[in-house]
């Protein structure tokens, strides 16, 4: 069966897309993953280094006019349809998830996105997936191919690659390729770059406020005892979507998600959707009034009080150790 | 100057943060729209049991409803009219908010009359939308959130927008209307923000915007609209067989599983702030603080 993971390498995201792909070709898909890389890229590319970066042994160059992934799906669609491949594994993310649903659309295959794991059979991909707001995992049967699957973005946490001696199998130019979509729809793009996950994926130390502190008043006390404790600073998406702090502070599913050794979190509720942006720490202490909230038991050590309060006297604490 | 036709699709799903954590089993339970009975999934373990939770608006479609509110008064005082719909698809659930988007100043607001379990069902949910902008002719601007529960896949917007041939971006933060034909939108892309000039028709999906809450209206304008009608569409109008569509939907949830995510959740005792704050720290912290 033909299988193809796609690098989207006409974009900054490359390496860290080879790099979710790598692992969950190793770990995610029962050694039945993808045999061969597809790595896109445009003439200012680095070439070498994005075939070094690439998740399988063989690669398979294909230099692109770039632009939107509606241009990229037309090149894939057409090698389903020539070359019988039957299994498209994207990385996750913007780019993935467009990819992978337009691709199935246009070829009559059926498309799953955010995969954590998936099983090849010979007319079943089975997928699981996050569903319910992360409450719970599902698994779906793909029937129809080609199987267009673009995977969970925690695959993007892999922090090595495997060394592999890489083979060049083919260089194709596609660049006279046209959209489906007209492009000439799109003008004056302007793109500010930033680091996908920002500072807060690096944190090693964080503290984390949730709509229980009450005002953007208490959000800001948190804040400021955070900075004295010298730790980064995030937010659920309750506290962001009130305007209480910078959507950029946002961690969980519509955020960043991070793995410090240490979190502490301020009035929040444990919903999964936040949960999921820190269950990597390695310890968390949780601060609340309510003790049925559910942090209460995905926490390591609960003080059950005002959490603006304790917070603030935890920061003078740990500033006065520091002394 | 010819109006720009908005268009706002949203979902009313349950309120997931409602549910206790023992009710997080696979069972025969309703979707979105009631009994769940007509359809979707392979079986009894696929779904959760929320027909008695309450029911509100999916985040990221409140955000779209109350981003082109905005974008209408942003737009009023310059030259450009704007004219808003709002559609659901569900059962008498969806009705009362419909009811108060009239009250907020939607002119046009239409419910797809189904009891069908759309739940996991995203190409039928897209192929509804589709056709119900096709068959209507009047939207320049279709807008919903970028994903939706409990399914949360964000293929929809990208589906419809195939299924229509329009151009489409999604995880939008801002959109201003320039022109009759032309909107400024920022979007969250792989590598940073994206800001693109996009020509009319395209399908939007909103993500983080900090537009999160849909205003609330008055009652006198809630008084006002008391006798607007609501517009009623069944699948079969649109030329839809949903059950025929639903049983040929490719991607299908067969089960669910429980996520585990206990820790010791150890109480730290005391009798004030200060002194739990201490105990936190020598029992837990010092040593790891330490180390960073």
């Amino acid at each position: 069966m033909r299988s193809l993971a796609v690098v989207d390498g006409t974009v900054g995201t490359a390496a860290r897309q080879a790099r979710a792909l790598g692992g969950f070709l190793r770990e995610g898909s029962s050694g039945h993953g993808a045999a061969e890389t597809l790595v896109l890229y445009r003439d200012e590319c680095d070439v070498g280094r994005l075939v070094e970066q690439a998740p399988t042994r063989g690669v398979r160059l294909v230099k692109t006019a770039g632009g939107r992934p509606d241009a990229i799906v037309g090149i894939l669609a057409a090698l389903a349809r020539d070359e019988g491949c039957r299994l498209f594994i994207f990385a996750g993310g913007y780019s993935g998830t467009e990819s992978a649903t337009r691709l199935a659309h246009r070829t009559g295959g059926a498309v799953v996105t955010d995969a954590l794991s998936i099983e090849v059979g010979s007319d079943r991909l089975l997928c699981r997936r996050h569903v319910y707001s992360k409450h719970m995992v599902g698994r779906f049967e793909l029937s129809a191919s080609p199987w267009c699957v673009s995977i969970d973005v925690s695959w993007g946490d892999a922090q090595t690659a495997a060394a592999l001696e890489h083979v060049v199998l083919s260089a194709t130019d596609e660049t006279g390729t046209a959209a489906e979509v007209d492009e000439t729809r799109f003008e004056d793009l302007e793109l500010t770059q930033s680091t996908p996950t920002g500072d807060l994926a690096q944190s090693r130390f964080l503290v984390v406020a949730g709509a229980g502190a009450g005002s953007r008043e208490g959000v800001e006390r948190v804040a400021a005892a955070a900075r004295r404790m010298g730790a980064d600073f995030g937010v659920s998406r309750p506290v962001a979507m009130s305007a209480w702090a910078p959507v950029d502070r946002l961690v969980g599913v519509s955020g960043t998600r991070t793995a410090p050794e240490l979190c502490v979190v301020v009035g929040v509720s444990g919903a999964p959707a936040l949960y999921w942006g820190i269950e990597k720490a390695g310890f968390i202490a949780a601060i609340d009034l309510d003790e049925r909230a559910p942090i209460a038991k995905s926490a390591d050590a609960v003080i059950l009080d005002d959490g603006v309060m304790v917070i603030e006297e935890l920061a003078k604490i740990i500033a006065s150790s520091r002394e | 100057m010819n109006a720009v036709r908005i268009l706002v699709c949203f979902k009313v799903t349950p309120d997931y943060e409602a549910l206790r954590e023992a009710d997080w089993v696979a069972g025969e339970g309703g979707g979105a729209h009631g009994s769940g009975a007509a359809g979707g999934g392979t079986g009894a373990a696929s779904r959760v049991e929320t027909r008695y939770v309450p029911r509100i608006l999916d985040c990221f479609d409140e955000s779209a409803l109350e981003m082109a509110l905005r974008m209408r008064e942003a737009a009023a005082g310059g030259t450009v009219p704007v004219e808003l719909g709002a559609i659901s698809i569900g059962g008498k659930e969806v009705e009362r908010h419909l009811k108060t988007l009239q009250a907020l100043g939607y002119e046009r607001v239409t419910r797809v009359d189904t009891d069908a379990d759309l739940d996991f069902a995203p190409t039928v949910t897209a192929s509804i939308i589709a056709r119900y902008v096709e068959n209507t002719n009047n939207t320049d601007l279709l807008m919903l959130g970028w994903r939706s529960g409990p399914h949360d896949g964000g293929t929809v917007p990208f589906l419809v927008a195939e299924e229509l041939g329009w151009p489409c971006l999604t995880q939008v933060t801002e959109v201003v209307v320039l022109s009759s034909d032309r909107v400024r939108v920022a979007h969250v892309v792989d590598d940073g923000v994206l800001r693109v000039t996009v020509r009319l028709p395209c399908v939007l999906g909103v993500g983080n915007a900090v537009v999160a809450r849909l205003r609330v209206p008055t009652l006198t304008d809630r008084l006002a609209q008391r006798g607007a009608p609501v517009e009623r569409v069944q699948g079969g109008d649109l030329g839809i067989d949903v059950a025929a569509e639903l049983a040929r939907e490719a991607s299908v949830l067969a089960d669910l599983e429980v996520i585990r995510r206990d820790r010791p959740g150890v109480i730290v005792g005391g009798e004030s702030p200060r002194e739990k704050a201490q105990t936190l720290f020598d029992s837990c912290l010092k040593s790891m603080i330490e180390k960073l």
